[in-house]
């Protein structure tokens, strides 16, 4: 590699520094084979101790999905028509055939997401709060898996006193950990746009994008 | 202050504007689910999101008809849910199989107890 091009990837590593960094791309394949127009966001799995965590989150990812292109279905209404089919068990929905579900809401896709930490901790001088989750998304036509992501969001404000963005996020974040309660909402938005938008891992362009179908040299 | 902070931190990933007016349908939906007695806003909110896109001439983003319709519905406005879920499928043919359904479930002459507001 040379040394503009090595320049070049740390200055885009910097920038994208406030999502996360930069993994290695994603195989698109099977998700180009199917081409998603639309996503059901499914009941979300909780492996923290905050039992409202799914709720909350619920709140921040129907937003995101569609921005980027897509067809979601409206979250609220789809968490209690499956609860009135007898399916709010998350654990049970994500164990599920996802075709039945693609029967259910004419869905091309589902998204099954995963919280596995949603916590602060404080011990003494300072606070860290993580949000970690795992999204995957599966065809509900051949139940193959399109696209995976992992991302952890963590805040320790007190020792983010460095300059720039990050510094300005994190005394913000700050301000907001000093109430009663941690506010979850901005990690959880942070690590949903980590998820999407980023180019080489993320979600490519969908059907209401004017790049659908055109963006296979960054997706 | 916070906010334009947080604008700030997201650019380095969003890869587009807006593309639709969501109005405050996270938050209301944030603020419902935190105190379930908060429907009243959270309705509000889908309203005035369907509101201010007809004034702007701006497309209604994905699923919010549905999910007026649906609090419609639990409230036993089911010709107002139904009217609702067909908007949504007619702006976004994706939702079809899903508005058909319910539509046929709030169309039913007597489907279960929540719709009783229909009867005199």
């Amino acid at each position: 590699m040379s040394i503009a091009r090595k320049i070049a990837l740390l200055s885009l590593v910097a920038f994208f520094g406030g999502c996360a960094s930069a993994p290695p791309r994603y195989n698109y394949t099977q998700f180009r084979t199917e081409g998603p127009r639309s996503i059901l966001v499914v009941p979300v799995i909780n492996k923290s101790i905050d039992v409202n965590a799914p709720d909350y989150f619920l709140a921040t990812i129907a937003t995101p999905l569609a921005e980027r292109g897509y067809y979601v279905f409206p979250v609220n209404m789809v968490k209690s028509v499956l609860a009135d089919d007898g399916l709010s068990d998350a654990n049970l929905v994500h164990a599920g055939d996802p075709h039945r579900l693609g029967e259910l809401f004419g869905t091309d896709a589902v998204m099954y997401i995963s919280i596995e930490r949603w916590d602060a901790k404080y011990v003494v001088l300072s606070t860290t709060v993580t949000v970690e989750l795992n999204y995957v998304l599966k065809s509900a036509h051949s139940g193959e898996t399109l696209w995976k992501n992992h991302q952890v969001v963590v805040y320790q404000p007190q020792q983010s006193s460095g300059g720039g963005i990050a510094g300005l996020v994190a005394n913000a974040i700050a301000a907001a950990i000093a109430k009663a309660a941690p506010n979850y909402m901005p990690l959880a938005r942070q690590a949903n746009g980590g998820a999407i938008n980023l180019k080489g891992t993320g979600l490519p362009a969908g059907p209401y994008d004017g790049m659908f179908g055109k963006d296979s040299a960054d997706f | 202050m916070l906010l334009p902070v947080l604008l700030l931190s997201v650019v380095g990933c969003a890869t587009q504007h807006q593309r639709y007016d969501w109005g405050d349908y996270d938050p209301s939906l944030y603020g419902y689910y935190k105190d379930p007695t908060k429907l009243g806003e959270l309705s509000a909110s889908l309203a005035a999101v369907i509101d201010e896109a007809g004034k702007n001439h701006a497309t209604v983003p994905p699923g919010i008809y549905a999910e007026y319709g649906y609090l419609q519905l639990q409230q036993g406005k089911n010709s107002n849910a139904v009217e609702l879920f067909k908007q949504e499928e007619n702006h976004w043919p994706e939702s079809k199989v899903f508005m058909d359904r319910m539509i046929k479930v709030a169309s039913a002459p007597v489907a279960n107890t929540a719709t009783s507001g229909r009867t005199p």
